[in-house]
């Protein structure tokens, strides 16, 4: 399989102020919580007040992210629509299961139900974009996000001219205790200023929607280019570092996805090990979540399109390279799904 | 009658999430589908849940449905025949 795509447009929606898109001037916006929340634009430039009205939190930030996306590509029509979400709308579920009980099984309302499946970001961009091309939601955990890359793609090998290509993730109170119950967070607070400072059982939960125009061929507008994905289950040190040095050794900057949860860190501290390049995180950006990928694909892209780091942005981080060309993310979710993308800068 | 018009037409603007309508905005008689609130087939399913949640009134025929929910007058005038003399 070719595995080779072009990112002609790019947006993001996360704890940082990523959405207007400028890397360079936005600045590191620090958190004291271990639960870091999106900072949402206003809505009602993109959606309309009859539809955003009925729209819970994830389907706005998805949406929104879409259709900021699109616009910023020069794409009109939006192709396929591939997505990955690893909870979808968990506010509506949570809505909808509560009211199961309250009402006895018995007069539920339709909005929770319907928007607590899956796939209800893409049908809105199909319907707002009037999109009749092939349109799927991938839910696969830690691997949601990228196998819609890697169907994305498929598609493009198979003619497609571009694909929409994004993820979605909202974190809810509820879930963040339920989480917090089976130890996925820090139990003290550390938010994402003093995360790296000691390495300890959990790490600090996030969310947020990241969406790309992807394209078969290059044109002077394209960001960055995608250039090798590898998805690995629960792989033995041997193989993930096999991987990792097929994928990476060439690299001039690796973005991991530490988290400072020390249950998990020896993968991170393998890749370190095996690949020689400089090593910025993110995750203190962003917090840990099923489609965090996502947003590390659009922070190297970004970074490759800026042609530098901001240093607001890692303080942790003592020498920055100036000049990097070729950019592998490594990332894993609870030490089960292991993903490593490659992303490299357009030559113009 | 006005009492239960007044309280319909919050509970609509509530159900439905209305965030910038007022209940003074609604006419007793205007539409609620189309040109009058604008409001669509998700919408009358919400307003089928809100009579059986509010009043304990479930409506069993979707024909029956179309005219009770025609306007605030009209799902007024069938809750209050619905409700024991």
């Amino acid at each position: 399989m070719k595995v080779k795509c072009y990112i002609q447009g790019m947006a993001a929606i996360s704890p940082q102020q990523t959405f207007e898109g400028d890397i360079t001037t936005a600045p590191f916006v620090q958190s004291d919580s271990n639960r870091l929340v999106c900072i949402e634009p206003d809505y009602k430039p993109y959606i309309p007040a009859n539809s955003l009205r009925r729209m819970t939190r994830v389907l706005r930030m998805g949406l929104a992210t879409a259709l900021k996306c699109l616009s910023g590509s020069g794409v009109s029509t939006p192709g396929p629509i591939v997505t990955g979400t690893g909870k979808g709308s968990l506010q509506d579920t949570e809505k909808f299961i509560k009211e199961i009980e309250q009402y006895k099984e018995t007069a539920l309302n339709p909005t929770p139900f319907i928007q607590s499946t899956y796939n209800s970001v893409n049908g809105l961009i199909a319907l707002q974009q009037n999109g009749t091309d092939y349109n799927n939601t991938f839910v696969h955990r830690g691997f949601s996000f990228e196998n819609a890359l890697v169907d994305s793609l498929m598609l493009l090998q198979e003619g497609a001219t571009h694909t929409l290509t994004g993820s979605f993730e909202e974190m809810t109170p509820e879930h963040f205790y339920i989480k917090s119950r089976i130890g996925q967070w820090r139990e003290q607070p550390v938010g994402n200023t003093h995360l790296f400072d000691a390495s300890l059982p959990g790490t600090i939960s996030g969310e947020g929607s990241a969406f790309f125009v992807l394209a078969a061929a290059p044109t002077p507008e394209s960001k960055a280019a995608v250039t090798g994905i590898k998805l690995l289950y629960k792989p033995s040190l041997e193989r993930l570092s096999a991987v990792l040095q097929e994928l990476g050794a060439d690299a001039d900057l690796i973005i991991s996805g530490a988290n400072g949860d020390s249950n998990y860190s020896h993968y991170y501290e393998l890749a370190n090990q095996v690949l020689a390049a400089p090593t910025i995180p993110f995750k203190h950006l962003c917090g840990e979540y099923d489609t965090a990928g996502s947003f590390a694909l659009w922070l190297a892209a970004s970074l490759l399109h800026a042609g530098n780091i901001p240093a607001d942005w890692f303080p942790m981080v003592k020498e920055l390279p100036a000049d990097f060309k070729k950019v592998v993310i490594y990332n894993h979710f609870f030490g089960e799904q292991h993903t490593v993308m490659v992303v490299e800068r357009v030559s113009s | 009658m006005e009492e239960l018009k007044q309280k319909l037409k919050e509970q609509i603007i509530e159900a439905l999430n209305l965030q910038d309508t007022k209940p003074a905005d609604i006419d007793d008689n205007a539409a609620l589908f189309g040109d009058g609130l604008g409001l669509d087939s998700i919408d009358s399913l919400e307003l089928m849940v809100l009579l059986e949640r509010q009043y304990g009134i479930k409506v069993e025929d979707p024909r029956e449905g179309r005219k009770i929910l025609q306007s605030v007058q009209s799902m007024a005038e069938f809750i209050q025949s619905k409700q024991p003399a």
